[in-house]
């Protein structure tokens, strides 16, 4: 992140470029727990982006009076806060989301990527920057948990977002929603993730190239 | 007799691939050519210096060529006559070597010989200075120079000697034919080498599947001392000299070692027989027996002068029955292959193969399936799945770490593998590759110390 | 003249990946065709598809990411016939095609093609169905053996009933997937692999002693631990999915352990955990440790021999 950076860039490298799950393969303990069904997916990963945003604005803002040997715990401090707004509007707001995403609300504070963002972009760069990695972040994160919950869903039960798809002849592949289908999904999106950025880059090597 | 063996190994080749019985029941014939081309290198170690030159006159037995130190033997006129050449001529695998080129004048003068009579009232003390003068190396294919076989310091001590008659290598039937027709000349040469050393335990060591040779070679044995015949079982690589060590002795030479750090040392038939003609007759090895066979048209077993050409000796074989595909010397199975037939025969040569283009063409690798063939064939206890892919990705230090060094290169693991990967090929690569990466930093060390 | 220049040994095995497959094929024959005379027509449906689309899958993979087309060493066809002997006969068609596209695209191409992959296909794609349709996975029949008048009648798997007597589990008058309800059939198999020299005895004898053993220590009876090597998939596990080269251990010691320890998992399994059967689950967690037991259990090597001995 050394190099100076728009503000679109910044956000389309979370989105894409550095995408957390796919790219960084960071926050896989959420990702592989909660996306049964593509709107958990969603709510955490919406969940998660408020979080980040905050916390990266308020990192931020603060990086000049964070001592660099405490930095790690007053990050921890700062995310705590967020995380806590957070699951009480949910409680409040959302009680059904609240339900099923359960445990998995607090441990958004022990979310590498939040972490991981603030050490190595909030504490550097300025508010308005970081509101925009943590945005983008964000949203890359929540684009792959939705994607993951849409996938697993629809083959694990038939349907996208609770509407029904597939059909009521449609036998569900139950393994998708169980444990070891999440690792089993997680596995191959990722794959597929890395093949198609991997052919995008060859291409732009190769346009160069002629372009030389 | 209860028959003995080593561990694993490949048992038995494919009856297809012995390709023993066309020669098998063949009398050993004398052929003598117009023209020999007698290299410089045919022994391990350093090759031998001319000492004649280009129309000088050769008498048979006359050195041509001079040994350099110790661990190097002369090279000896195998016919007389006039030298047509001294030049360069392409070897197998160390690039160009010296050789003597002598035309044949068919007198078949021979120099003047110094018989030390029966080898058992010989001085013992002569004995191994005549075998090194006769220019006598192992004749099973290694070619190790035999007195340096012979001749241990330090307080190393022999308490066995085993004659390697078990002949496990493919289309070979020249040590088989020795046994049966010249036996009491290999036992002549065993008591010779036990005399020199002091050692009275000698075997004869020959597989279950000769046992015409085993008859002969028991019979020669009578009333001799300290000398018997054992029994092997038919397996492939029954004649490597670790192999037949275990299988005789019990013990294992250790890695990195050699025979006589397990007090034995072993010797082939056609050496033993070339010793007993050196002490005997004080005959210096110019000839040897080798199998011609595959697709010629007469597969023989022949006695041939050293430095006697390919083409010439496949037509006196009656000439190619089909076209060749690929020529070898020795077996099937640790065979080097000739870039033409105008390579002449070296002391080592115990085979000349004839392959057609069908056998020759070799098949592409498909994926290992870890199907452990090559694991259960190993004669060694190695892992050449494991070693193969370290060498497939130029891993030495890994290849060194699994014991590729310890590979005697028997091609038993390539044999066996149902995918047809170069096992063997890649481990002489990397075994190659580290003994030339550990001269090189020994010669950097050297270098270091005299700065 | 060109002549052909290349490293010894000049001469191969006749034995290649194709001959040691069409071995297993063989072998797995007299199993086949008890499954279908036993189950009848649907039987023969659920193998004939899961054959043709286990082939189609490796042909399609391996044109789609353009690797050299290999349906020939008939490794594919190994998988389809193996996963259809491990289903129930009435197992419906798209059941079976996915199955056999797990197997082979996801189990196998997808870790690199064959000797490469770290599960056994089969059986992971039968884990994969088990988990996925429970009910279609253990909906089993009382064979019909042609019989005119008699219906297929819906059962639990004797495990879970323990109704039969030893005979009929022997010969395979019991409800079962289409593969292992003949144990005569398999060991016939058996002997096939053995005489052909396609597996050695090891891993199948070991697994199966193990199974009975440990049956034997847990329950103390020993018909108990007859019948549990008898029902169920232990014969058919240990003979054609324990023995697959790609995914057993390679030295002798390496072998036993593994199969020693599969018979215990799979004995657990069946005594304490809630499946029924455990022989999948057995096998497919030693397949993940067989690299290691191949690590650290190798063969001794020729010339680190500690002691010498005297003549």
């Amino acid at each position: 992140m050394s190099e100076k950076k728009s503000l679109g860039g910044v956000l389309m490298n979370g989105i894409v470029t550095e995408n957390p799950t796919f790219r960084l393969v960071l926050g896989t303990c959420p990702t592989l727990a909660v996306t049964t069904s593509a709107l958990n997916g969603l709510g955490m990963g919406a969940a998660a982006t408020f979080v980040l945003v905050c916390s990266n604005v308020a990192i931020s803002m603060l990086r000049k009076f964070i001592p660099d040997q405490v930095r790690i715990p007053a990050f921890i401090v700062v995310i705590c806060t967020f995380v806590t707004m957070v699951q009480l509007l949910m409680q409040a707001f959302v009680p059904a989301l609240y339900d099923s995403l359960g445990m998995f609300i607090p441990l958004i504070v022990v979310n590498c990527i939040i972490l991981a963002r603030a050490e190595a972009f909030a504490s550097k760069n300025t508010p308005i920057a970081s509101a925009a990695d943590g945005l983008g972040m964000g949203i890359g994160f929540t684009l792959a948990l939705t994607l993951m919950g849409s996938i697993r869903e629809l083959i694990g039960n038939g349907s996208v977002f609770g509407v029904n798809v597939l059909g009521a002849s449609y036998e569900p592949m139950l393994l998708i929603v169980l444990a070891s289908g999440g690792f089993l999904t997680f596995g191959l999106l990722l794959g597929t993730f890395n093949l198609i950025v991997k052919k995008i880059e060859q291409k732009k090597t190769k346009k160069e190239a002629q372009a030389a | 007799m209860q028959k003995k063996t080593f561990r694993r190994g490949i048992h038995p080749l494919h009856s297809a691939h012995e390709g023993k019985t066309s020669t098998r029941n063949l009398e050993i014939r004398d052929y003598v050519s117009d023209t020999v081309i007698i290299s410089m290198a045919m022994n391990i170690g350093a090759p031998a210096k001319p000492v004649v030159k280009k129309g000088d006159q050769v008498l048979v037995g006359q050195v041509i060529g001079e040994a350099q130190g110790f661990m190097s033997v002369p090279v000896h006129a195998s016919v007389s006559g006039e030298v047509l050449a001294v030049e360069q001529i392409p070897s197998l695998g160390a690039g160009p070597q010296m050789a003597v080129t002598i035309k044949n004048d068919f007198a078949d003068n021979w120099v003047e010989l110094h018989p030390l009579g029966s080898v058992e009232h010989v001085d013992p003390a002569k004995v191994i200075p005549a075998i090194q003068a006769a220019g006598i190396t192992g004749m099973g294919g290694a070619s190790f120079p035999t007195h340096v076989k012979l001749t241990f310091g330090n307080g190393k001590t022999c308490d066995t000697i085993i004659v390697n008659g078990a002949e496990c290598e493919t289309h070979l039937t020249a040590d088989y034919r020795l046994m049966l027709e010249n036996s009491t000349r290999i036992v002549d040469g065993l008591r010779a080498v036990m005399r020199a050393l002091n050692v009275n335990n000698g075997v004869i060591a020959i597989e279950d599947n000769k046992m015409e040779a085993v008859a002969a070679m028991q019979k020669a044995v009578q009333g001799r001392e300290g000398v018997r015949v054992q029994v092997m079982r038919t397996k492939y690589p029954q004649g490597g000299e670790k192999q037949l060590i275990e299988a005789i002795t019990g013990r294992q030479v250790p890695s990195g070692g050699l025979p006589i750090d397990v007090h034995a040392v072993v010797l082939n038939v056609g050496t033993c027989a070339a010793i007993a003609d050196a002490v005997i007759d004080g005959k210096p090895l110019i000839s040897r027996i080798t199998t011609v066979t595959g697709a010629v048209r007469k597969p023989a077993n022949l006695r041939l002068r050293i430095g006697t050409i390919t083409e010439d000796i496949i037509g006196e074989c009656g000439g190619y029955a089909e076209t060749p595909g690929k020529i070898f010397f020795g077996g099937a199975m640790t065979g080097m292959c000739l870039p033409n037939d105008q390579m002449p025969i070296f002391k080592s040569t115990n085979g000349i193969v004839v392959f057609n283009e069908k056998e020759s063409k070799s098949k592409d690798e498909s994926p290992c399936i870890h199907c452990g063939r090559c694991v259960a064939a190993c004669p060694i206890g190695l892992n050449p799945y494991q070693i193969k892919v370290a060498a497939d990705k130029s891993d030495f230090e890994a290849a060194k770490k699994l014991h590729v060094m310890d590979c005697i290169l028997c091609g038993s693991c390539a044999y066996m593998c149902p995918s047809r990967r170069w096992l063997t090929p890649s481990f002489k690569f990397a075994k190659d590759h580290i003994a030339a990466e550990a001269k090189a930093k020994q010669a950097a060390a050297k270098g270091g110390e005299q700065k | 003249m060109s002549l052909r220049i290349s490293t010894a040994p000049h001469v191969h095995s006749p034995v290649t990946t194709q001959r040691l497959m069409l071995y297993v094929l063989i072998a797995l024959l007299p199993a086949a065709a008890m499954g279908v005379y036993a189950f009848g027509f649907s039987a023969l449906l659920v193998l004939g598809l899961a054959c043709v689309s286990c082939v189609c899958a490796e042909f399609l993979w391996q044109k789609i990411a353009r690797q050299p087309v290999r349906v020939g060493d008939l490794s594919a066809l190994v998988t389809g016939l193996i996963l259809g002997l491990n289903l129930p006969p009435t197992a419906p068609w798209w059941m079976v095609v996915i199955g056999s596209f797990f197997a082979i695209m996801i189990v196998k191409q997808l870790f690199g093609g064959l000797g490469d992959n770290f599960l056994n296909p089969a059986l992971a794609a039968r884990a994969v169905l088990l988990a996925s349709w429970p009910v279609h996975m253990t909906h089993y029949v009382t064979p019909t053996f042609f019989k005119a008048g008699v219906d297929a009648v819906a059962t639990a798997t004797p495990l879970a009933t323990k109704g039969a007597s030893l005979m009929e589990l022997f010969l395979g008058q019991i409800p079962g997937t289409i593969g292992e309800v003949s144990k005569a059939a398999i060991l016939a198999g058996l002997l096939i692999l053995l005489v052909t020299g396609t597996v050695r005895w090891r891993i199948p004898v070991i697994l199966v002693a193990s199974v009975f053993c440990w049956t034997w220590v847990l329950t103390g009876s020993p018909d108990a631990a007859l019948m549990a090597i008898l029902s169920g998939g232990v014969l058919f596990g240990a003979v054609f999915m324990a023995t697959d080269y790609v995914t057993s251990p390679i030295t002798n010691f390496a072998q036993i352990v593994y199969a020693f320890l599969a018979g215990l998992i799979i004995v657990l399994i069946r005594q304490y955990g809630s499946y029924p059967e455990g022989v999948t689950y057995g096998i497919l967690l030693m397949n993940i440790a067989s690299p290691l037991l191949d690590r650290f259990l190798p063969q001794r090597i020729y010339g680190y021999q500690k002691e010498v001995k005297k003549a």
